[in-house]
């Protein structure tokens, strides 16, 4: 009897392990997810800004599984809020395909330099220029 | 709209791309900021417009680490369609509000993004 029960779930086994994404997500995935895709409809940025480190601290992902997971999760995060404002009319597409040729092209450039360069000294540098451009922002009405 | 405008947008690109590329910092974040203090868009359209950078950016992202056996595309997609009702309720908020409160709140998110990484480089080197 408990033999019958153990070879129909051997059996059924293949199907139920297989699609391991398909199992319910985890609530603090949701909650994460939730807060990157308000931020990033709210802001017009992806949401790893806050996704990567909540991955990282909250839901103890290492930082390479954190960026991939964060990345693919951009793809339909970005889709909604490319929809909700391209019917309120507010996307320039024509900008926008420019930008993009440009930047997916970059993004390769980057990631091939990243090996040779003081990410320090960079990151030091970057962060001061993005500060001035914070406050630049803060102050201009 | 004239071809040297858009030669100078996807310079721009570039530079973004590697930057987001060597700092992990995401494109939309510095591509708010030049399209509204470099080219005088809207806050709104610039969001919008930048949204539009970010998903190809990204599917081009997730198809190199899928091809290097990096995480798990079909959990990270899943992951993101809850984000992505969130990102629809966020961007409609976005159209409630002033431009002009959008901006002060992306001002904040950029500063703290630009002091983390003063603070990570600092932190390296000590």
């Amino acid at each position: 009897m408990v033999e019958a029960v153990a070879d129909a779930a051997a059996t059924a086994s293949p199907a139920r392990n297989r699609p391991r994404a398909l199992r319910p997500l985890d609530p603090q995935l949701v909650a994460i997810g939730l807060a990157g895709g308000l931020l990033s409809g709210l802001l017009g940025v992806g949401g790893g800004v806050v996704m990567v480190p909540l991955l990282v601290l909250w839901a103890g992902y290492d930082q390479r599984d954190a960026h991939a997971t964060s990345i693919g999760a951009i793809i339909p995060i970005s889709i909604a809020g490319i929809l909700t404002f391209g019917i309120a009319g507010r996307v320039h597409w024509l900008d926008a395909a420019a930008l993009a040729v440009g930047a997916v092209v970059g993004a390769r450039v980057g990631a091939a330099w990243l090996a040779r360069i003081d990410q320090r000294l960079l990151r030091i540098v970057f962060g001061c220029f993005l500060l001035v451009v914070a406050v630049t922002m803060g102050i201009r009405r | 709209m004239t071809v040297a405008l858009l030669a100078g947008l996807a310079l721009f690109g570039v530079g973004t791309g590697v930057a987001a590329g060597l700092l992990g910092v995401g494109g939309g974040i510095l591509i708010v900021p030049f399209l509204t203090l470099a080219l005088g868009l809207s806050q709104h359209t610039a969001e919008a417009t930048s949204l539009v950078v970010v998903l190809p950016t990204a599917v081009v992202a997730s198809l190199e680490l899928r091809r290097r056996g990096v995480g798990n595309l079909g959990t990270a997609l899943r992951f993101g369609a809850v984000g992505a009702v969130a990102a629809a309720c966020g961007a409609l908020l976005a159209l409630l509000l002033p431009g002009s409160t959008l901006r002060l709140v992306f001002a904040l998110l950029l500063g703290l993004v630009g002091l983390r990484l003063v603070r990570d480089g600092v932190r390296d080197r000590a």
